[in-house]
């Protein structure tokens, strides 16, 4: 979507992972090469088994590759140390998972605001920051609430205010809508194309085929290999009815706040 | 990226806010150990400082000659002390009289513990101690009289002088000037009794409310003519000639031994070990059961710290996920431990003390407060917090954060 195609955000080349040994060797990726642009959605699909999850922790850095090369932000990051890894996650990566994983013992506030705890930034600052990007996510009313108050469409976007507050520039979602009704799951859609919008990178792995309609590429995957990669044009708009931002949470709808103010500029001028 | 320890401090009070009850058993568990050995110590300690405070009172100018070479303290736990209650004592009367003509020493009083019992109508008094001593020794140990006086030069040798508890075991009252008992069936007539004092444990070792005061001659005809030396008290001019006075009883004393070493001239603090040493020997016993007191604990500790991991297993995925690093997990879960074991050990410190003092109501000594004891106790509760958590610590930190986050409650 840039004229400087200079650096991708994430370039894989022939990334092999693979569990067991000898005989029981069972590859969950078997070469994967693949180039991200800054600004892409990526939609990851496949059977159980392919090896989707496995490439998303490999790209969330919580997994290692055993073989291949994986550079995000122009930087090979297969040899770093643990730490240096620790501290990549805090930084340039943003994780969504299926079943949320909020912290029960915090509040949303809290909860959102953990990452930046990683980061080093005050307590005060931290909750500031936290409360920022809640506004944009229509939850201001349930800063307060602890996770287990809240339906799983907001949980989920608390997860999803977690994964942006620190800024990354990539955004991880593994099934984000896997534990929601499918009204939810259009919510939360909606928020990840928004996001999209603003200019966020997202991968996103799903079972869903009609999710794949919000994504700009298309990657189907099998065996641990990619088997097709389509690059759609937006559809969303046509196909996906908007759903107004009064049902998303009892506020007034406000209009909405970039997560990420440079990167609206650029999105405005496309 | 280091996380400010204040914040770890917060979220570890947090988590442990949610399981409440097990926090503070685990509590109680490294209280329970601290508050043993805070009592020991500040009774040991209490002891010791009760009796140089004693010495320090009498102006610091007071030095002890005891028998028996100089030893060392650890013998106390392993030598057999015990044996040298019935060694001859290797001072004798020739090495008093010597030290008492030096030029430095104001005056010096020997102590001759008399094997016996004071008896009245054939009625022994079981703790009475009979300590033969020459008249120098009511001003050096600062005995105080209060009725009649003590023995000097011109009284006779039958004579003698009793404590008032003595008093009331013999004769049924505190008043018994002129009345007479007898030890080993030899009579003497009370011609004063000693101010009730209530500290039965000072550096003369002798309990003075017990004690029936004679002459040393009368002593030593209870002993073949012989005198027993246990103690020479010797009291400088002031305390500016104690260590040339010093120099000068140890010159006279090795050289009456022929260079023997066969004594101990002691001052200060150093008094009071010898009496100390058996309070030294119990606390060490004390101390070694509150050790195992706090291992316990200790172990609590770990244990509920590993339930602990176990249980947020999915959180630290979480956390490690949202870029937590494993040295941020480790401290996460130190802290916690070094949390319970820091506030187990102030709880414990203060019932520790508690408990002393109890124990104080009942015993001639009370409790001291030193700032080694404050130490130890809270020294020893980070000890078990460190190693007792850095397992569980580093168990959490090496938690796989995919399995982690897989794990659903």
């Amino acid at each position: 979507m840039t004229k400087a195609k200079a650096i991708p955000v994430i370039e894989l080349r022939n990334l092999t992972k693979h569990y067991g040994l000898g005989d029981a060797t069972r590859h969950a990726l078997d070469g994967v090469d693949l180039t991200i642009d800054k600004g892409e959605f990526i939609s990851i699909m496949g059977p159980s088994g392919c090896g989707k999850t496995t490439l998303l922790n490999i790209l969330g850095l919580l997994d290692r590759s055993n073989d291949g090369e994986y550079i995000l932000d122009g930087k090979s990051v297969e040899r770093f140390s643990g730490a240096r890894h620790a501290r990549i996650r805090s930084q340039q990566i943003g994780i969504i998972f299926q079943s949320f994983n909020l912290i029960n013992r915090l509040n949303v506030i809290e909860n959102v605001a953990l990452p930046l705890t990683y980061k080093g930034v005050p307590r005060t600052k931290r909750l500031k920051m936290a409360s920022d990007i809640l506004k944009n996510f229509h939850l201001s009313e349930r800063e307060y609430y602890m996770p287990w108050q809240l339906s799983g469409g907001q949980m989920q976007r608390v997860a999803i205010a977690r994964a942006l507050v620190n800024e990354p520039s990539i955004v991880l979602a593994d099934e984000p809508t896997g534990n929601l009704d499918s009204k939810s799951s259009h919510i939360i859609m909606q928020e990840l194309s928004d996001l999209h919008k603003r200019g966020n990178t997202i991968i996103m792995v799903t079972h869903n085929p009609d999710l794949t309609t919000y994504a700009s590429r298309v990657i189907h995957m099998l065996d641990g290999q990619i088997a097709s990669d389509t690059k759609t044009p937006l559809v969303l708009e046509k196909k996906h009815e908007k759903i107004p931002l009064s049902s998303r949470s009892k506020t007034k709808a406000t209009p909405k706040k970039p997560a990420v103010k440079k990167e609206r500029k650029k999105v405005k001028k496309k | 990226m280091r996380v400010n320890p204040i914040e770890d401090i917060q979220n570890a009070f947090q988590s442990l806010k949610t399981t409440k009850t097990r926090t503070l058993l685990t509590i109680t568990g490294v209280a329970i150990g601290v508050a043993c050995i805070t009592t020991v110590l500040s009774l040991s300690s209490g002891v010791t400082q009760l009796v140089s405070g004693q010495v320090a009172e009498l102006g610091g100018n007071i030095a002890v000659v005891r028998p028996g070479a100089p030893n060392n303290d650890a013998t106390i736990l392993t030598g057999a002390i015990s044996q040298q209650q019935y060694v001859t004592s290797s001072i004798t009367e020739q090495d008093f009289i010597d030290i008492s003509k030096l030029d430095s020493v104001e005056s010096a009083a020997p102590i001759m513990v008399v094997n016996g019992n004071a008896k009245h109508d054939n009625t022994p008094v079981k703790d009475s101690v009979i300590v033969a001593t020459t008249p120098a020794l009511a001003a050096i140990s600062q005995l105080p009289i209060r009725d009649g006086q003590f023995i000097d030069s011109v009284t006779n040798t039958d004579t003698a002088v009793i404590g008032s508890q003595l008093s009331i075991d013999l004769f049924g009252t505190d008043q018994s000037i002129g009345q007479r008992f007898t030890i080993h069936g030899q009579r003497f007539t009370v011609i004063g009794i000693l101010k009730n004092t209530n500290n039965p444990i000072n550096f003369n070792n002798i309990d003075f409310n017990h004690a029936a005061i004679i002459s040393l001659e009368s002593g030593k005809s209870f002993n073949q003519g012989i005198s027993q030396i246990q103690q020479i008290n010797v009291r400088a001019k002031d305390a500016k000639t104690l260590s040339p006075m010093i120099e000068q009883v140890t010159g006279t004393l090795t050289k009456n031994h022929y260079d023997d070493h066969d004594f101990t001239v002691l001052t200060g603090d150093a008094i009071a070990q010898p009496t100390s040493h058996f309070f030294s020997a119990v606390a060490g016993v004390m101390t070694a059961i509150a050790a195992v007191s706090l291992i316990v604990g200790g172990i609590g500790i770990m244990n509920i710290m590993l339930v602990g991991v176990a249980e947020r297993t999915r959180e630290i995925g979480l956390r490690k996920s949202v870029g937590a690093s494993n040295g941020n997990i480790v401290w996460q879960f130190m802290i916690e431990s070094l949390i319970i074991s820091i506030i187990g050990g102030v709880v414990g410190y203060v019932a520790g003390y508690g408990i002393a003092f109890a124990i104080s109501t009942m015993v001639t000594f009370n409790p001291a407060f030193t700032w080694q004891t404050a130490l130890i106790a809270l020294g020893t509760s980070v000890a078990v917090g460190l190693v007792f958590g850095i397992y569980p610590a580093l168990r959490a930190a090496k938690k796989d954060p995919i399995e982690a986050l897989r794990q659903y409650h």
